[in-house]
């Protein structure tokens, strides 16, 4: 039997985490819970929006029938039993609301804060459906858990965050973030997504759902994608960066001291040390950044083995 | 300093602990209401099948010779698409003879396509259970292909929507029985109520590595082949 959800899937599914974690971080910034950098405060709002809408397009174009005869689609809301209607739902509500409040916070307006919120859990939703679609899939043991959602949603934070940062550096040139906050809460939900990973190796492989959830799992840890898996997946995308928040994290508590006291003599002192002081920072930047990227690619190796390791209960041939 | 530090400190764990709880939340809010649903749909279902007849197939092993009449009837007359099998016939090679089983979709009492598909593209008829898929209705999404764990729901590259056994029901209503088990000239394969298969003895919803019954409920009763 060959693959049924390809690569669009995929994208898809990495998208929509995306775009919901961008989403939350901007909301979160907001509620000052990540620093109060303006930056963090907008990006995500901008970006939301059109990374989910762009991902569902390419849904579209991944059906079969659909694609000939767009009039089909909106039969897409008929049945509420289904998981995906339920998305499709989420999706379209979700789009809307997060261009419309990437659109007022483009336009410096005052977004509605009903509209904000809205959107938050709209966003929530987003994420945790992206998960459930997969987790309702009762003959598909590797998808068959609830942790699925978990791990889904924790990703999309943690993606979203770090697109944000990283667009926030871009877009408004450099200007800084509270590194340290950023810092916590990405050594948080790195650190969530290796246990609910953990998890759920351990739950497929004593066998709780049963011997092809187990053949799943073997599938991703030392078969046809443990490459990507632990390359990609865990090098790349959470050991190497949860390892780097932990040292800046611990390198920027420290320089938060020292910092407050150089500035108060710089501020009498040179102009060579005042850009001496700024160029220490810049370097943090640039590797949280650089694991930043880390992250997203993570992101999307965690959907991509999630729906390659799908092996249905039988397999078809019967034994 | 020291203490507007802490302060900092504090907020930010709190934060944490929001982002926890307002996750739980939007899951915890988020899950029940579609297990509640799916398990209020089953019991609805499941009442309305006890007054409703529900109509299967029965296969017995012993009987098959395993001359696929079956699955040729079923291509003729069901027009396959190219690429689709609505039936096949299954063999399991041993030291002896081989052993065969025909299967297609099993009009299941619990239809997990129908619960999956996004447009409402499968409907179990009311007077006697059959799973029908309307493949003008269907955008192709594929999301039943996973979810049946019998592999009824074909894809169609040609046209790109889904197909599956339809139990020949407008033979049914005609009168008539089901291309495949007309064709059967061993009379290895039969359709009937439910109720009447599963009084032949020895009928098994479950065989070999086939999934477990108890997840969709099929309508298809196996007469396993006895060790002779």
């Amino acid at each position: 039997m060959g693959e049924i959800w390809g690569w669009l899937i995929v994208i898809y599914l990495f998208m929509g985490g995306l775009g919901a974690g961008a989403y939350l971080t901007s909301f979160a910034a907001g509620r000052g819970w990540i620093g109060k950098s303006p930056a963090l405060q907008r990006v995500g709002y901008y970006i939301s929006g059109p990374i989910v809408a762009l991902g569902t397009l390419l849904l579209v174009f991944d059906l079969g029938q659909g694609l000939k005869k767009p009039w089909l689609l909106i039969g897409l809301l008929m049945n509420p039993r289904s998981m995906m209607t339920w998305g499709v739902y989420i999706l379209a509500c979700f789009i809307v609301v997060a261009l419309l409040v990437g659109f007022f916070t483009w336009k410096k307006k005052e977004v509605p804060k009903a509209f904000i919120f809205v959107g938050a859990f709209l966003a929530l939703a987003t994420g945790t459906y992206t998960g459930l679609l997969v987790a309702v899939v009762e003959a598909v043991p590797f998808w068959n858990t609830y942790l699925m959602p978990v791990l889904f949603v924790v990703s999309a934070l943690s993606t979203g965050i770090s697109i944000t940062s990283i667009l926030s550096y871009v877009m408004e040139k450099g200007q800084k973030t509270d590194e340290r906050k950023v810092c916590k809460i990405h050594i948080v939900l790195v650190g969530a997504e290796m246990i609910l990973l953990a998890a759920i190796f351990a739950s497929m492989f004593t066998g709780r759902h049963g011997a092809v959830g187990a053949e799943s799992a073997r599938m991703i840890f030392s078969g046809s994608l443990s490459l990507p898996f632990w390359l990609l997946l865990v090098g790349v995308g959470l050991v190497i960066p949860i390892l780097v928040f932990i040292v800046n994290y611990f390198k920027l508590s420290q320089h938060q001291s020292k910092v407050q006291s150089k500035i108060e003599v710089v501020s009498a002192a040179s102009y060579e040390g005042q850009s001496k002081a700024l160029t220490e920072e810049f370097d943090c930047s640039r590797s949280l950044l650089t694991v930043d990227a880390g992250v997203i690619i993570g992101g999307f190796i965690l959907r991509y083995v999630v729906i390659f390791a799908a092996l249905p209960i039988w397999n078809g041939v019967l034994k | 300093m020291m203490s507007k530090l802490h302060s900092r400190i504090n907020l930010t764990r709190r934060a944490v602990l929001k982002i926890g709880v307002l996750t739980t939340a939007s899951l915890v809010i988020g899950v029940p209401p579609i297990r509640k649903l799916q398990v209020s749909d089953v019991q609805a279902a499941d009442a309305a099948q006890s007054s409703h007849k529900q109509l299967g197939f029965s296969y017995d092993q012993n009987k098959c010779i395993g001359c696929k009449q079956c699955v040729y009837a079923c291509k003729k007359v069901n027009k396959w698409e190219a690429g689709v099998e609505w039936r096949k016939v299954h063999i399991i090679q041993t030291d002896k003879k081989p052993i065969f089983l025909s299967m297609s979709c099993n009009h299941c009492s619990d239809p997990a396509c129908l619960k999956v598909c996004p447009v409402g593209a499968y409907s179990k008829r009311e007077k006697d259970g059959i799973v029908v898929h309307n493949s003008a209705k269907c955008v192709g999404c594929k999301y039943c292909m996973y979810a049946c764990p019998y592999h009824a729901p074909q894809f169609g590259e040609t046209s790109g929507a889904i197909s599956k056994c339809s139990m020949c029901y407008q033979r049914i209503d005609e009168g008539q029985n089901p291309a495949c088990v007309e064709a059967c000239p061993a009379k290895a394969l039969q359709y009937g109520d439910v109720e009447e298969l599963k009084k032949i003895a020895g009928a098994v919803t479950q065989i070999a590595n086939l999934p477990p019954a108890e997840m969709t409920k099929p309508s298809f009763y196996i007469i396993p082949k006895k060790d002779s």
